[in-house]
């Protein structure tokens, strides 16, 4: 059980001028830059979910994950994993945790990967025989033997990746936390990190929070999300209620006979709708006419007798709104006034 | 607590190994430290020769061979550097990376020194040690050192050592507030080599300097367990240096910890 309780984070720098001359006034001065990097974030996780953190660049989520592991002490407010308090026992916390930062190693950069496993299993204290175990089951699912006796250094970032979460994984944390697990990697490696979260997560019941920019992670893995923009929440709740309440857009792609017919057609306007609620666009080339609308507004039918009456259509497509689109659309515009 | 310390044997076991196998930039390292030794050691027989007073600073001509040869052995075995360590680790994250882990950074980075530090006493501390005593018998004509004498230079080597990282773990810390950490580790090293009394045996300073000297740290480093080796020091005198001895490492400890407390709140955990 993961609780957060009104989480801040306030960074605070020195206010810096530019140049040399800059340079030396900011010497002297004593301005400061706050940066409100977390803004009052409270949710709660059970046991053994999967849980998707996300939001645009600079939203906050690694912010919040530092916070949830001890890296950061938070400003104002709490995290309790498990009871415990990170800021407060970090090593007590460490224990039963878990962590994957995608951009960073958490292994001994000069030690052959195999030291980095004996040491991590002195430090989280793995006896022999779940060590054995756990290896087993690590080298299966992460193949990790290609590469367990290279120095950290010389893998590939997919290797390293993989490397890290057989890592995090090794004595088997109750939480596992992941920041940006399948950033830079190829497809297959993508997938193979993604079905190695999937089978722990079933296996062992490891809660999971993930933040991530991939869109494939979120639905290949989580059940349920939480945004955040600027700092502050802005959505939580199940992935599907999020494509069932934002996934208003549907699109047809319609290929027309004769493109003159098309000329003069005002779809919005013929059909009682807002020019927002009904788009159209025309690819000259393949005399492809694109309309996207909203669904509760419009229904497919109507659409496309409204532009049958017109001219002959040869072929349609139907395309829900993908859920790349739906997150695109909420970091560009917030949730405006549907805020959870 | 046993178990505790045995999480961190992997950090001193890894470093023993990686000091192994960079051999080569050891070597260079042992041949200009002894060849420094060396030069010390034709100066000060120069100096022993054209004053004509047998003693100088307190040391005798054979005494003042025997402190240079073990300055460089004590210094070589207990002086280990770890505050780049720490910037290195700073400056790459690592720092976020050990916070992580249920483990003590501090105590994982004095494990690391001891390794390097026993390999530093079994290559070349040792064979120079046995080699200065074998030519202070034949040659010098003096005493072999006493098992007493020995064993109190070790104990205080110990503390020295401890001294010496938990000294530089607080310097890298403060280093790494400030923006100049190389200006800061120049003016180190020189600053360090005289008042630790690498230089010059710190008797052969002022007695109002000497006081100032007994108030830090660095006399502890390595001038107090040579002198216990050349049994400079009476019974009461010994007790009172091997108690700050003591006493270094315990405010030193503190120290780092208040300082590791402060630096912790106010981490940059750089990108990500
Ligand atoms: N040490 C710091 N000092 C000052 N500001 C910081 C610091 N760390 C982060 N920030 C700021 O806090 C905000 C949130 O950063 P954070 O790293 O949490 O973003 P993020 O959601 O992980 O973004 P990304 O997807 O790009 O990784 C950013 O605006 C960042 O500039
Ligand atoms: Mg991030």
């Amino acid at each position: 059980m993961i609780e957060v309780k009104h989480v801040s984070k306030e960074f605070v720098s020195p206010k810096k001028y530019p140049g040399l001359k800059g340079a030396v006034k900011g010497l002297f001065s004593n301005e400061k830059v706050v940066k409100k990097a977390v803004d009052d974030i409270s949710f709660s996780i059970a046991d053994g979910e999967i849980v998707g953190y996300i939001g645009s660049n600079g939203a906050g989520k690694s912010t919040t994950i530092k916070m949830m592991t001890g890296i950061l002490k938070p400003t104002q407010g709490q995290c309790l994993i498990n009871g415990i308090d990170p800021s407060r026992a970090r090593k007590d916390n460490a224990q039963n945790i878990g962590v994957v930062f995608g951009q960073r190693t958490q292994l001994w950069w000069d030690l052959p990967l195999s030291e980095s496993f004996t040491i991590l299993k002195e430090v989280y204290n793995v006896s022999d025989e779940e060590y054995e175990e756990r290896m087993k089951f690590l080298n299966e699912v992460l193949g990790l033997p290609e590469f367990f006796s290279s120095p950290v250094r010389t893998l590939s970032l997919g290797q390293r990746m993989r490397a890290d979460l057989g890592a995090a994984l090794l004595h088997n944390p109750k939480v596992l936390y992941l920041d940006e697990p399948t950033i830079g990697l190829d497809l297959v490696v993508k997938d193979n990190i993604r079905k190695a979260i999937k089978i722990i997560n079933e296996k062992y019941q490891t809660t999971v929070i993930l933040t991530t920019h991939d869109i494939g992670d979120i639905e290949e893995l989580c059940s349920r999300i939480i945004i955040i923009d600027e700092g502050k929440k802005i959505y939580d709740g199940s992935l599907e209620e999020l494509k069932d309440t934002y996934g208003t857009r549907r699109k047809v792609s319609m290929e027309v006979k004769k493109q003159e017919k098309l000329k003069g057609l005002n779809l919005a306007e013929k059909l009682g709708a807002s020019h927002e609620e009904c788009r159209m666009e025309f690819d000259e080339e393949n005399k492809i006419l694109s309309v996207t609308f909203d669904k509760h507004k419009l229904q497919v039918p109507q659409v496309m007798n409204a532009v049958m009456e017109v001219t002959e259509v040869k072929d349609i497509q139907i395309q829900e709104t993908e859920l790349a689109e739906i997150v695109k659309e909420i970091y560009n515009h917030g949730i405006d006034g549907k805020a959870v | 607590m046993k178990k505790k310390l045995r999480i961190y044997f992997p950090f001193a076991s890894n470093e023993l190994k990686r000091q192994m196998a960079y051999k080569g930039a050891f070597y260079l390292f042992i041949f200009i430290s002894l060849f420094s030794s060396f030069i010390q050691y034709f100066l000060w027989m120069a100096i022993y020769g054209s004053s004509g007073d047998g003693i100088l600073g307190n040391l005798t001509r054979n005494e003042m061979i025997v402190y240079v040869f073990m300055v460089y052995v004590t210094s070589s075995m207990v002086m280990i550097t770890i505050s780049d360590w720490v910037s290195t680790d700073v400056v790459e994250g690592m720092i976020a990376m050990n916070l992580i882990k249920p483990m003590d950074y501090r105590i994982s980075l004095i494990s690391r020194a001891l390794g390097q530090a026993i390999y530093r006493f079994l290559v070349p501390g040792v064979f120079i040690w046995i080699g200065l005593e074998i030519y202070k018998v034949k040659v010098l004509g003096m005493q072999v050192t006493g098992i007493v004498n020995i064993l109190l230079y070790l104990l205080s080597c110990i503390m020295s050592f401890l001294i010496c990282v938990l000294f530089d773990f607080c310097f890298g810390m403060v280093a790494f507030f400030t923006t100049y950490i190389f200006g800061m580790l120049m003016a180190k090293e020189a600053l360090i080599s005289f008042l630790t009394g690498q230089l010059i045996p710190l008797s052969f300073f002022p007695g109002a300097v000497q006081k100032v000297f007994d108030f830090l740290p660095f006399s502890s480093m390595v001038y107090t367990p040579v002198m216990i080796y050349l049994g400079k020091y009476n019974q009461s005198q010994l007790g009172f240096v091997l108690a700050r001895q003591a006493a270094w490492v315990v405010i030193l400890y503190v120290l780092g910890s208040i300082i590791w407390k402060q630096v912790t709140k106010r981490l940059v955990v750089l990108g990500g």
